[in-house]
């Protein structure tokens, strides 16, 4: 650690002492906190809320910070991916599923027993995730995928459950967003406890550690028992982020933050990264909290803490990028896969497509289970499902081919639309839309969510492009934009008033807002985007060998980096408005095509647009139909199909 | 989602009885509601429409008016099902300015009639008393609207003077998120503006805190240790507890004194109907409380 780094941290320590002396004089006058101590009876209700809401408010900010860092530090160290936070394990969507099941259909054990429920579900989740790991000794790129898939499942899951039973708002927003007021000690007591138990266990296996950090061959040479000491860390890891999930709710980036600041102030070796990263989340999230509380006071305006991490998070990420040291991962030798028959293929998207467009216009729920409609009622009903029918298509060969492209430039499987943040610019386009103005109607939100996607696109390309635009810091950069829109996003929820609603429906994303204008639009922007991206296919066959080999065989990485990007970004900024900004198509379509063996940049490319639209069209039938009347979200739909085969085709194959 | 399916295709069956068009020559006007506030405005004058949205939440949160099972539930507000409500061919279709994303694609299916309600920062209930008229005279009734404005105006200055012996008290309007948090009706509420047409003051001066995400830490409601506290609609099942062992909740002026009136669920963006129910619902509770203390 460097001299700057340790003035970093006790300037944020320093200030949030001040704003929390501030907060807490301001509650009751220092020459009066003698009696703090005294039973709550004797005291007066100024004196018990500094003592039982801002005293444990401000401790519950660090417990939690710490927990988060620690979780974040583990799961970095032990993936070996800088991008790795609790999140990403599918563990706060696996508490987040097993709180909305337990409150749909036992609520009397969620009063009481929240901690519980959530730790289950998190455990699940994680088990799940590990189980698939497990098969192939718990490698990184394939746990993380993994993680990210059974936590969009159990998000979609979630989301499809309650509104099944017609409860649209508890749907989108399910539980506190990251709210860190107190009410007692009691939250502390048992946070700090878990804190300090998992805190000893991880600290007994940091010289192990130490070991891993040389690559799983070398490792194994050495006669270190991977598997074992992986479930540990994973084991802690997933316990601490469980455990703050439910004491606090979702608290976001304070995981990714703080191992990636201990990391950026030079901190090398896993203890060190272990060792510093509570501190440095502890420190993050009280300063965050702190901010949050005075801009309660001055301006009535509660945003919950969770989100507000994110939005300072976001930006302290994308100022430090260019200071990030990529992580020196060794490479494995890669898989080969093996090369499937084209031709049958081919003629499987063939017959699917035909299939598919029959059943989507001629098909219907009805008074007994399915019905075929007439010609008449076919007709009746046409003009309102080829639109939809037709977008949503396009937006699926959109997200999908842009998924191929980002996937093949960066060489990581986690690449998809949504995680390079150009679907949060979108929203943040959105937003500011309908902030600014208010009575646009659909065209003025439409070119503003437009815009945001082609200026998210820009900042990341401008951040990544600094140096030679490797594949850790072109995500890094667009996981900071996701995270930053989805803060802003979520504190206007919380301001709450015709916008929210409008946001919630836009997060919502349902085919159903399709017009015929806007089908169309989407049918041409897909075939344009993918005859260019086909065009393009040289380049994307040589970028995943590393820019010497390309640099060798005379292709302008930095150009062709550049026109790729812009591409992917309209792709997704228009398909996205569609579809929402959560959908798992772009990262699905690609890895089952390239499973299937379509493993040539243009066969790829093609391959990922054909699949992308059917998963897109097909989802859109089920969203309309599984719990008709009451129509799922698109995205969330859309994920729900694709995520369990990819789960289980990584389990399958070896 | 077991008895879902038959509700499900209950639902549809229905739709496609209804779309049937014979039953259309000399029917009365076919009415789908897609905001609350309007499908209330509709009932209150007398009217029942052929659909109206999210009726199981509907049913369960506003309680009043009394739908007939019969009405169609289109799904959810924030997502209508177009697709049905295309099928029930509806002649006109209600909605307010929240509803400007699907004005479009609801336009095509039926004229349209939107009604603002909600406007931060202004007091809902004047909005809608003038809903009533609007709508009123939009559908020919308009002698049912004056004579349904002037029993509503009867009925709040009854409850007034049954209120006024409370007069002297402020009062916090709040609804319990969970079991740290309450989403708080300020003015600019259905309940805050009907609070201040009975008379009462309300002990929150700011703006109301209502979203979706209860927004204001409990600690919040300590600022006026004089007010009574008015829970409106049920607390939520998961936070009970939470709330009966909070040290803070429990040091509450209100709540230590025992002023605390819990009331049952009331659409908090409904529109006279809400409004009138909150006042009767508080009445009634006030003089029980009266009587029994």
């Amino acid at each position: 650690m460097t001299m700057r780094a340790w003035s970093f941290l006790s300037a944020s320590l320093l200030a949030s002492l001040m704003l929390f002396a501030l907060a807490a004089s301001s509650q009751v006058p220092f020459s009066q906190w003698g009696d703090l101590l005294a039973p709550p009876a004797e005291l007066t209700l100024d004196k018990i809320i500094l003592a039982y809401s801002l005293f444990p408010r401000a401790a519950v900010a660090l417990v939690a910070g710490a927990a988060l860092g620690l979780s974040g530090a583990l799961l970095q160290q032990f993936l070996r991916n800088p991008l790795a936070d609790p999140s990403t394990l599918g563990i706060s969507a696996g508490a987040q599923l097993a709180i909305v099941a337990a409150t749909l259909y036992v609520p009397e054990i969620v009063d009481g027993h929240r901690t519980l429920v959530a730790l289950a579900g998190a455990a699940g989740a994680a088990a799940i995730v590990f189980a698939l790991g497990w098969r192939r000794a718990f490698e990184p790129v394939t746990m993380v995928v993994c993680g990210l898939l059974v936590g969009v499942t159990a998000a979609a899951l979630s989301a499809a459950m309650t509104l099944a039973r017609g409860e649209y708002l508890m749907s989108l927003v399910t539980w506190n967003g990251g709210s860190l007021s107190q009410q007692d000690w009691s939250v502390f007591q048992s946070l700090g406890l878990e804190l300090v138990l998992l805190g000893l266990f991880a600290g007994l296996l940091i010289r192990p550690m130490l070991v891993l950090g040389l690559g799983d061959t070398s490792a194994r040479s050495l006669g270190v028992n991977l598997g074992g000491i992986r479930f540990a860390i994973a084991a802690i890891a997933t316990a601490l982020a469980g455990f703050v999930a439910s004491a606090v709710g979702l608290v976001s980036f304070v995981g990714l933050a703080a191992p990636a600041f201990v990391r950026a102030c030079g901190a090398r070796r896993p203890a060190a990264i272990v060792a510093l990263s509570p501190l440095a989340g502890a420190l993050f999230l009280w300063l965050c909290d702190s901010i949050v509380q005075t801009v309660a006071r001055a301006s009535s305006e509660n945003f919950p803490t969770g989100a507000v991490t994110a939005l300072v998070g976001g930006p302290l990420l994308l100022w430090l990028l260019p200071k990030v040291r990529s992580m020196e991962v060794p490479h494995e030798a890669r898989e080969s896969v093996h090369r499937g028959n084209l031709k049958i293929a081919f003629a499987a998207f063939l017959v699917l497509v035909p299939v598919l467009v029959a059943i989507a216009f001629v098909v219907g729920p009805s008074g007994h289970g399915w019905k075929i409609l007439s010609w008449a009622e076919t007709l009746d009903l046409a003009p309102l499902r080829w639109p939809r029918l037709l977008a949503s298509a396009a937006a699926g060969g959109l997200l999908a081919v842009t998924g191929a492209i980002l996937q093949r430039m960066t060489g990581n499987a986690m690449a998809s639309p949504e995680v390079v943040g150009v679907s949060g610019g979108a929203g943040l386009g959105f937003a500011a839309a309908l902030t600014f103005a208010p009575d646009g109607g659909t065209v003025v939100v439409f070119t503003g969510a437009g815009l945001g996607a082609l200026i998210a696109m820009l900042a990341v390309l401008v951040f990544a492009s600094r140096r030679h635009l490797p594949p850790e810091k072109l995500l890094l950069a667009g996981v900071a934009v996701g995270s930053f829109s989805s803060a802003v996003l979520s504190a206007l929820l919380a301001i709450g008033d015709q916008r929210s609603w409008q946001i919630l429906s836009w997060l919502g994303g349902s085919a159903s807002t399709a017009t015929p204008a806007t089908a169309i639009f989407l049918g041409i922007l897909s075939l344009l985007v993918v005859a260019a991206a086909l065009l393009l296919s040289r380049w994307l066959t040589i970028l995943p060998f590393g820019p010497s080999i390309a640099l060798s065989l005379g292709l302008s990485v930095r150009l062709s980096r550049v026109l790729l990007l812009l591409l992917s970004g309209a792709a997704t900024g228009a398909a996205s408005l569609l579809v929402g900004p959560l959908s798992f198509v772009g990262l699905v379509a690609p890895h089952i095509v390239l499973r299937a063996g379509l493993v040539t940049a243009p066969q790829h490319l093609a391959g990922s647009f054909l699949l992308g639209s059917i998963l897109m069209a097909l989802a859109d039938f089920g969203a309309r139909t599984a719990t008709f009347p009451y129509e799922l979200p698109l995205g969330l739909f859309a994920a729900l199909v694709g995520a369990p085969y990819l789960i289980w085709l990584l389990g399958r194959h070896r | 989602m077991g008895p879902f399916v038959s509700r499900r295709e209950l639902l549809l069956g229905a739709a496609l009885l209804l779309a049937a068009p014979m039953a259309r020559a000399g029917a009365p006007l076919r009415i789908a509601a897609i905001d609350w506030a309007m499908l209330e405005t509709l009932c209150a004058l007398g009217l029942t429409p052929v659909a109206a949205t999210e009726l199981i939440q509907f049913r369960s949160d506003a309680v009043e008016p009394d739908l007939p099972a019969d009405v169609v539930d289109l799904g959810l507000r924030g997502s209508p099902n177009f697709e049905l409500l295309h099928l029930l061919r509806p002649d006109l279709i209600l909605i307010s300015p929240f509803y400007v994303r699907h004005e479009a694609a609801l336009g095509r299916i039926a004229p349209l009639f939107s009604l603002p309600f909600y406007v931060r920062g202004e007091p809902p209930f004047e909005k809608a008393l003038a809903a009533v008229k609007a709508l009123g005279e939009r559908l020919g009734r308009s002698d049912r609207a004056e004579a349904l404005l002037k029993e509503i105006v009867g009925e709040i200055e009854g409850f007034r003077q049954t209120l006024a012996p409370f007069a002297n008290r402020s009062t916090y309007i709040v609804n319990i998120g969970d079991a740290r948090h309450v989403r708080v009706f300020g003015f600019d509420s259905m309940f805050g503006d009907m609070l201040a047409r009975l008379g009462l003051p309300n002990a929150w001066t700011d703006r109301s805190r209502f979203t979706f995400a209860a927004p204001v830490s409990i600690e919040n409601l300590a600022a006026d240790p004089d007010a009574r506290i008015v829970i409106v609609s049920e607390v939520p099942v998961e936070a009970r507890s939470g709330l009966r062992n909070s040290i803070i909740w429990n040091s509450l002026e209100p709540v230590r004194k025992g002023r605390v009136i819990q009331l049952a669920n009331v659409n908090p963006y409904g529109g006279v109907t809400a409004g009138l129910r909150f006042a009767r619902l508080f009445a009634e509770a006030m003089l029980a409380g009266d009587r029994r203390g």
